[in-house]
């Protein structure tokens, strides 16, 4: 226990680079799944079939082997050689994460009357325009507490690259419970209790969300 | 070299990541060395030691590692697993009058080589087993009967050539294991991979600078890829490789090192060593002298 | 379509023969139920046509065709002379220029009411945010809502909403003026406010299709009366031979029904 917070700059390192995956994947995620969503109501056949291909197909694979697909077989076959590992992982995970996010917020868009797209498009609105400013809005408020939930266990998936080259949290507590076979609960629950403080933050940010707009009707 | 391993079950997972590293592991693998399988070696024992028992069954349950080319490597398609380990656990199984073919081979992983000596799962661990006090305490090593230490893989038209080289640079190992933090402490960026055979191939393709573990599982990964890796900087930590047994039977320990110093003078241990980690063109180093069972 | 002369006229726009929305054989189908059947119907600049008809009729269809919310089968429809264009943004400038106003106000729940009436001109024309907001203002003044401005839409009454509606509708500055069933989903006690939104449009000289059950709207303001049944149109005529002489079985049978009490 003294090797932790005698070496607690590590686990501060560790847990900051945990926060970068989650915050960089997380903004990634929130962008591809939205227009994901956006695509699966949109107008366009061809967009709707290529938005529900990818939801279907990677919402079905474990974040492991979409990890594996960006760590070590697309290098094998000359890609991502020179992409920082950081970068990497936030592929990886947002790539991951993007199909629950735009299921998140398709279900948020289906709970907005349809009156009310209509009435947008009665008065002159492009589906984008349509989506911005009338559609979408609504739906994210719907959406705070599924959304919050992925974002939560995608905050939590980002300990799936501790495997995969980056020495986040979860691979640092790994370190120490190598080196110290002795003291693993303890160093287990100094972790969980990291992890647990970045995943009440969202929750947190989430319950200010929506009494916000609560307050906002 | 104390390991945690990342159980992947997907077999998804397995076939994309040993795309590059399996390809010739099988290939172009010798059947090791020849042994001298004792004749009524049974009698050789006193009753009621383990060796007597095991002589009398004539089969011996040995633990080795799968993945470790060189060292203990066994291909999807082969029959027995292939390596240093294996010849020195073909060597003592002979001695008891046990042939080759006769060995039961068990995969044993970093983690469970102990559990597995304690409920009789194996007979010996012979897999990359390095000789510590705290082991000592639960199971019975006998042994060096190999040195290692922690050196760096890389490219072979890499610039590492000393230590002091890899500030700076990604260095690849597996996730949680005490090289990756000693290799961290002299400036490389650690970059944790949940097995060995996924860090090599970030060496073979460039994303990683170097792989840093023990040196004979690292020159295991060069005799595979003589042309494309080496091996570099001298060992930076010493690992002694033990032949693991169960604390209930101390009798082995005799034993086992009697019969590893016997090899080491008639040659069988070099030839061992040549036919397996010996192929990625080291030279073969002197034999290690054995501990002194309690 | 020639317009009597019986009607009240407004102070703006003057009404002509030009046909301004066209519809020519217009068919539509709800898989096998064929919804709209041969439709032929022209509505001239600055005309009031008031659609009536028992429910499941096709009205409402018809209505919502013309702006192409509902799209059709096969024939043609022509807003000033230009065929409804296919999805995107052509069709998107159309319906800039063809108001409508929905049974159930549909304003935009996340908006304040000013916001509601400028979102159109700013977002679509592309006008000025204070230029914009300005006209909302005028529009709001003139529908009686003006001090619910910073309002949201759920704390007005459904009469408030209606017209609130009418004024974003109203804030395009459109061509024509599309009501489906707009006092339906209304108490009664405020059926009237929005009516006499309506007819004061009507008195400004604004072309309107109305899909309605208001008889007594359809008297005052309207030019024509178009019956529709089992998704065709069975009769056109003016507001007073219309109520008096129906000339159809059906008509007869429907003015029976509602005009009793």
């Amino acid at each position: 226990m003294e090797d932790v917070f005698s070496n607690f700059d590590l686990v501060l390192k560790a847990f900051w680079l945990t926060v970068q995956l989650a915050f960089l994947s997380g903004v990634a995620a929130m962008l591809l799944g939205t227009l994901l969503a956006a695509m699966r109501v949109g107008p366009v056949a061809v967009l709707r079939g290529v938005a529900s291909t990818y939801v279907t197909l990677v919402r079905n694979t474990p974040l492991l082997v979409m990890c594996v697909f960006v760590f070590v077989a697309s290098p094998n076959l000359g890609l991502f050689v020179d992409t920082p590992f950081l970068l990497k992982g936030t592929i990886a995970i947002s790539l991951y994460t993007a199909p629950f996010v735009a299921e998140a917020i398709r279900s948020g868009i289906n709970a907005v009357p349809v009156g009310q797209a209509e009435a947008a498009r009665a008065i002159g609105m492009t589906f984008a325009q349509n989506m911005r400013h009338v559609v979408l809005p609504q739906a994210f408020r719907a959406t705070v507490p599924p959304l919050a939930s992925t974002l939560i266990a995608m905050t939590k998936n980002t300990s799936v690259v501790a495997v995969f080259g980056l020495t986040e949290a979860t691979a640092r507590m790994r370190d120490f419970v190598n080196d110290n076979a002795d003291d693993t609960i303890a160093i287990f629950l100094v972790f969980a209790l990291g992890y647990i403080i970045l995943v009440e933050l969202i929750s947190l940010a989430a319950l200010g969300l929506e009494r916000h707009w609560k307050a906002a009707r | 070299m104390r390991l945690t391993r990342f159980k992947v079950a997907a077999a998804a997972v397995l076939m994309a990541s040993s795309l590059a590293a399996c390809g010739d592991a099988g290939d172009d693998s010798v059947d090791g060395i020849d042994v001298d399988v004792q004749e009524n070696a049974a009698e050789e024992f006193d009753e009621g030691t383990r060796m007597r028992e095991l002589a009398d069954s004539g089969t011996i349950k040995i633990g080795v590692k799968y993945d470790q080319p060189g060292i203990g490597f066994k291909g999807a398609t082969d029959d027995a697993p292939v390596g240093f380990d294996p010849e020195i656990g073909k060597i003592l199984a002979a001695d008891l009058g046990i042939a080759p073919e006769d060995i039961t081979w068990v995969e044993t992983i970093s983690a469970n080589r102990e559990a597995f000596l304690q409920k009789g799962e194996v007979d010996l661990v012979i897999a990359s087993y390095s000789i510590t006090d705290d082991r000592r305490k639960v199971v019975g090593q006998a042994g060096p009967y190999y040195v290692t230490g922690q050196q760096l893989l890389v490219k072979s038209d890499s610039d590492i050539a000393s230590l002091e080289d890899v500030k700076g640079t990604e260095v690849c190992s597996v996730t949680g294991s005490t090289s990756l933090s000693n290799i961290e402490k002299e400036g490389a960026t650690p970059r944790p991979f949940d097995t060995y055979s996924e860090c090599v191939d970030q060496v073979l393709n460039g994303t990683v600078d170097a792989m840093t573990t023990d040196g004979a599982i690292l020159l295991g990964y060069a005799a595979e890829h003589p042309d494309d890796l080496k091996v570099v900087v001298d060992p930076f930590s010493e690992e002694r490789y033990g032949v693991g047994y169960s604390i209930d039977s101390p009798e082995m320990c005799e034993w086992i090192v009697e019969t590893i110093e016997d090899a080491q003078e008639d040659g069988a241990w070099a030839e061992a060593f040549e036919v397996t980690l010996g192929k990625s063109g080291v030279d073969t180093p002197e034999p290690p002298e054995m501990d002194a069972c309690a | 379509m020639t317009v009597t002369d019986d009607v009240p006229v407004g102070n703006s726009a003057p009404r002509s023969g030009e046909p301004l929305v066209e519809l020519v054989d217009v068919q539509k189908w709800y898989g096998g139920l064929h919804v709209l059947q041969d439709i032929n119907l022209s509505v001239g600049r600055g005309e009031v046509v008031v659609v009536i008809g028992p429910s499941g009729s096709g009205k409402s269809t018809l209505c919502r065709t013309i702006n192409r919310l509902e799209p059709i089968d096969s024939g043609q429809i022509l807003v000033d002379g230009a065929a409804l264009p296919q999805e995107g943004k052509a069709l998107a400038r159309h319906r800039a220029d063809v108001g409508m106003v929905f049974q159930s106000f549909n304003l935009f729940a996340h908006k304040t009411i000013l916001q509601n009436v400028a979102l159109g001109p700013i977002k679509v024309r592309k006008q000025a945010k204070d230029a914009a907001e300005a006209h909302a203002r005028e529009l709001l003044d003139r529908v009686g809502v003006a001090h619910q401005a910073d309002k949201y839409p759920a704390q007005l009454s459904g009469g408030q909403q209606q017209r609130v509606a009418i004024a974003r509708a109203l804030a395009m500055e459109p061509k024509v003026m599309l009501f489906d069933e707009p006092t339906s989903a209304l108490d009664p006690e405020m059926i009237k406010e929005v009516l006499d939104v309506m007819v004061d449009l009507a008195e400004r000289g604004m072309t309107m299709i109305v899909v309605t059950h208001e008889m007594g709207f359809a008297r005052t303001a309207a030019n024509r009366v178009v019956f529709m049944a089992d998704g065709r149109i069975l009769e056109t005529a003016d507001p007073e031979t219309f109520f008096t002489h129906p000339e159809s079985d059906r008509a007869r049978d429907f003015l029976g029904k509602i005009l009793k009490h």
